[in-house]
């Protein structure tokens, strides 16, 4: 069951938690993907694939944390969740802070394990949405004419048509006009929708 | 007033011992000359056949120094001359006799100082040999060419030197003979025991024996001068001189010689005629010639009979010195002679082993009190001690009758002759009880300190232990679950169900291992030495800390021996050491950069046989003042270390008879090196 292509990445050194792990996940209806070691995954595993990252804490060479931090700096965001054998606040407490999504104590039981992917995998969709948003916003934006990108970032400023008509040197009818051809090629509907939009995207509003 | 009493009474004891004895001897003298008056002078009036006071001079001089001999010397002239004015002798004479008196005492003792040295004399047959030789041949020879004189200057012909001389010469030899032993053995020898009042008796008995046997052979042998029995008369004292040497030594040899001396002279001077020339002057000598041969071998005799019982009482008193110093010193003494089969042993050998102490002594009693585990042994080390050329020892219980078990040292050795090989079998027992106690409560205390620490290790690992169980219940309890899921499903795949329950199979194993090499560190038993693959310990300790290491960034070079001889050992221990020393080193490491933190574990056989492990770090090594001291107790340069790893390490490595060190590397860091003895039969193998 490849249920929207979504793969579990499990790293953990000892091969009978590897194999165990993969072998619940597939009976949960999850792919998985298994490295015994961070090298390993770090070289091979594909980070276009949808999918959450399972990393054992306590590993030679390179431990969980440092995995994740490779991980981050490879430029590849993925929702991590670690388990560990000894599990220690500070440990857990970095991990998190790190940003991720759970951090777990073995023998992990199937369901707090499976909630935990779940959870990575809404939180992945989520970002993945967000991120889809962004890009095509960032392509809408692109269809924008100078003057009406202009306007765009007054909008979401906050200024009033008669204040921006002012501001750009002009009157309030040719500002309505640039407005609504800006809205209906940004595709939203109402002024709440663009500045949510707009702030993922990171653009500036104009301030005066 | 008391003082000057007491000073009066010192000053009186000291002219008392001064001029008391000089005194003494002087009465002695008096009375010597008295007694051969009335024994019987010859018919010149002078010569007495038997003459004491030259013997009672001689006597006094020898006992004290010569520089006081003048005083006695002084002494004895008024004796001698009121002695020999009472038999009418002219002054001249009266002063040549007492010279000549005077030099024989003189030379007599003299000689004896100088070559025969201190009493006693007559316990010792070289000693009495010399008395002989001085006093009753050498001396009485030399100044009897002066004593001669003596009869001559009371008118006696000159021709007649020969005659007096011989006189002269046997009555002073007769004198040292038959009254200088008697009389210097109780005035001298205060070392020979005190008879007991039997045998005063019996010495009483002989004595009177002696006096009637003499006078009435001397009586009967008048008549029987044509017969021929007359040897056989003189004879008839001797079995009594024997007897009296034999019972008495010294003093019942000369005694007797006394005794014998002056009734057969008294008799020959006043009784019928005894030799069948016809003057007594003859008759005297010829008993003189007797008496002076009789006496010689019967005195030696006397010396001898001394000195063997003076050996055998030495010997006693030796033995019986060091069956005390035995006893007292908890030590039995025993004998076997492996001839005759003869069992000896001292009462508290035979204590020892709860033998009463008139019970027939043999292997096999013995065998029976000793515990029937440790017999064979006792058994192997008596014939090690028979066939070897070593002595052997053994230590061994022994239960005695109450069910008390005791500990026994026992060390043997075999005497051999070259005829027959080993002859006795002698040695010793000792009990050892109170070491043994000793040393089973130091092992037990340190077998405690040891398990202790062991604890604190697991204590330590706990983590790392909970992460090695942690693993398989992971994997089982992920493996479990995974069945129910697939189980669950309409179509289930029973195949991947079957593989699940193989998984967790073994990974019930790996955790009831992990659990099992926990529950080995944590145990306390008795120690129990087997063959130990210390490769095997090394990998087996390695999966103990497994996770430690890695959670410590520590990576691990193992270089393990191929062939490597089996060691001999407590694994528990063994593994103790090792985690200790893999933990030391990993403690080392901690302040250096991860990637440089390599942990070499090796092994090897040395070239002596032993079986050698190294665990190497690349720390920063030992300073030069721990060195000395890593292995004493508490000492630590660890913040939270109780400093007694090192020591216990130290302490199960020697308590296998094998050696731990811990050097500095030449390329940094420091190296453990513990070499344990191979088993012997497995290094031959090899």
């Amino acid at each position: 069951m490849t249920e929207g292509g979504f793969t579990v990445f499990l790293v953990d050194d000892d091969a009978d938690v590897l194999k165990a792990l993969a072998r619940l996940l597939r009976a949960s209806g999850y792919d998985s993907r298994e490295f015994a070691t961070p090298q390993d995954f770090l070289r091979e595993h594909d980070a276009s694939l949808p999918g959450c990252a399972v990393f054992d804490v306590v590993m030679p060479d390179l431990d969980g944390l440092e995995l994740q931090q490779a991980l981050t700096a490879s430029g590849v965001e993925r929702p991590v969740i670690f388990l560990t054998g000894r599990g220690d606040i500070p440990t857990s407490v970095r991990a998190m802070k790190a940003g991720a999504v759970d951090f777990l104590t073995k023998p992990v039981n199937a369901d707090a394990f499976l909630a935990a992917i779940d959870h990575a995998r809404e939180q992945e969709s989520r970002e993945r949405e967000a991120r889809a948003e962004v890009v095509s916003f960032t392509a809408r934006l692109a269809t924008l004419t100078p003057r009406e990108r202009q306007v765009l970032g007054h909008v979401i400023a906050g200024r009033l048509n008669k204040q921006i008509a002012y501001d750009l040197g002009t009157v309030e009818k040719t500002i309505k006009v640039h407005r609504s051809r800006m809205m209906e090629k940004m595709g939203v509907r109402s002024l709440a929708e663009l500045v949510r939009m707009a702030e993922r995207a990171g653009i500036q509003a104009q301030h005066y | 007033m008391r003082t000057s009493a007491g000073r009066f009474q010192r000053a009186l004891d000291r002219f008392i011992s001064d001029i008391g004895k000089p005194v003494a001897v002087a009465a002695a003298y008096f009375v010597g000359a008295e007694i051969a008056f009335f024994i019987g002078t010859l018919s010149d009036r002078i010569f007495a056949p038997f003459w004491p006071p030259n013997i009672v001079l001689f006597c006094a001089l020898v006992l004290v120094p010569p520089r006081r001999w003048w005083l006695y010397i002084l002494a004895a002239f008024p004796a001698h001359v009121i002695a020999e004015l009472g038999i009418g002798m002219d002054i001249w004479q009266l002063l040549v006799a007492f010279a000549t008196n005077v030099l024989v005492a003189v030379v007599n003792a003299a000689a004896m100082q100088r070559f025969v040295g201190e009493p006693p004399w007559f316990c010792d047959v070289r000693k009495t040999w010399l008395y002989v030789l001085i006093t009753a041949l050498a001396s009485p020879a030399v100044v009897g060419l002066a004593g001669a004189f003596v009869p001559i200057l009371g008118g006696g012909l000159l021709e007649d030197f020969g005659v007096h001389w011989t006189q002269w010469f046997a009555s002073n030899s007769l004198a040292s003979l038959a009254l200088g032993p008697l009389v210097l053995i109780l005035l001298a020898d205060t070392s020979l025991p005190s008879v007991p009042a039997l045998r005063t008796i019996e010495a009483v008995v002989i004595g009177a024996a002696l006096v009637v046997v003499c006078t009435v052979a001397f009586e009967v042998s008048a008549g029987t001068f044509e017969s021929g029995f007359l040897p056989a008369l003189l004879y008839s004292p001797l079995p009594l001189i024997l007897w009296s040497a034999v019972r008495f030594g010294s003093r019942g040899a000369s005694g007797a010689i006394l005794i014998v001396s002056a009734v057969l002279i008294w008799r020959a001077l006043n009784g019928p005629s005894l030799f069948i020339a016809g003057d007594p002057e003859t008759n005297v000598f010829a008993l003189q010639v007797f008496l002076i041969s009789l006496a010689i071998p019967v005195i030696l005799l006397g010396a001898a009979v001394e000195q063997a019982r003076r050996a055998e009482r030495t010997t006693r008193d030796s033995e019986e010195q060091i069956s005390f110093a035995a006893t007292s010193a908890n030590i039995g003494l025993w004998q076997h002679n492996l001839i005759t089969g003869d069992f000896w042993a001292t009462d508290h050998c035979r204590s020892m082993f709860g033998l009463p102490a008139n019970a027939a002594l043999n292997w096999e009693a013995i065998g029976n009190a000793v515990h029937a585990d440790d017999r064979d042994m006792l058994k192997d080390a008596m014939r090690t001690a028979i066939y070897g050329s070593m002595p052997a020892e053994c230590e061994f219980r022994v239960v005695l009758a109450g069910g008390e078990t005791r500990w026994m040292a026992a060390r043997a050795h075999a005497a051999h002759d070259d005829e027959h090989g080993p002859v006795q079998l002698s040695g010793l027992v000792a009990d050892i009880t109170e070491r043994k106690t000793a040393e089973h409560q130091i092992e037990m205390q340190r077998r405690e300190l040891a398990h202790l620490t062991r604890v604190s290790v697991v204590g330590e690992l706990s983590g790392a232990i909970a992460h090695e169980l942690n693993q398989p219940l992971t994997a089982i309890l992920a493996n479990a679950q995974a069945s129910q899921r697939i189980l669950a499903k309409d179509a289930p795949n029973l195949a991947d169900v079957a593989s699940a329950l193989d998984d967790i199979e073994q990974a019930s194993s790996r955790a009831g291992e992990v659990i099992s090499r926990v529950r080995r560190l944590l145990r306390k038993s008795e120690s129990r030495f087997e063959l130990v693959d210390v490769n095997e310990l090394f990998r087996s300790t390695l999966k103990l800390l497994h996770s430690e290491l890695i959670a410590r960034r520590i990576s691990v070079s193992l270089d393990l021996a191929e062939n490597l001889p089996m060691a001999i050992g407590d694994p528990v221990e063994l593994q103790q050491v090792l985690l200790n020393l893999v933990m030391n080193a990993s403690d080392a490491m901690s302040s250096i950069a991860t990637r440089k933190r390599l942990l070499s574990l090796t092994t090897r056989t040395t070239e002596e046989g032993f079986v050698e492990g190294v665990i190497s770090d690349q720390g920063r090594g030992l300073a030069p003042d721990q060195q000395g001291r890593l292995f004493q107790p508490f000492y630590t340069t660890k913040e939270h270390g109780l400093g007694l790893g090192l020591s216990i390490c130290s302490t199960i490595i020697n308590s296998h008879g094998g050696d731990l060190r811990i050097i500095n590397n030449e390329s940094g860091g420091a190296r453990a090196v513990f070499v344990l003895p191979a088993h012997k039969a497995m290094a031959a193998a090899q």
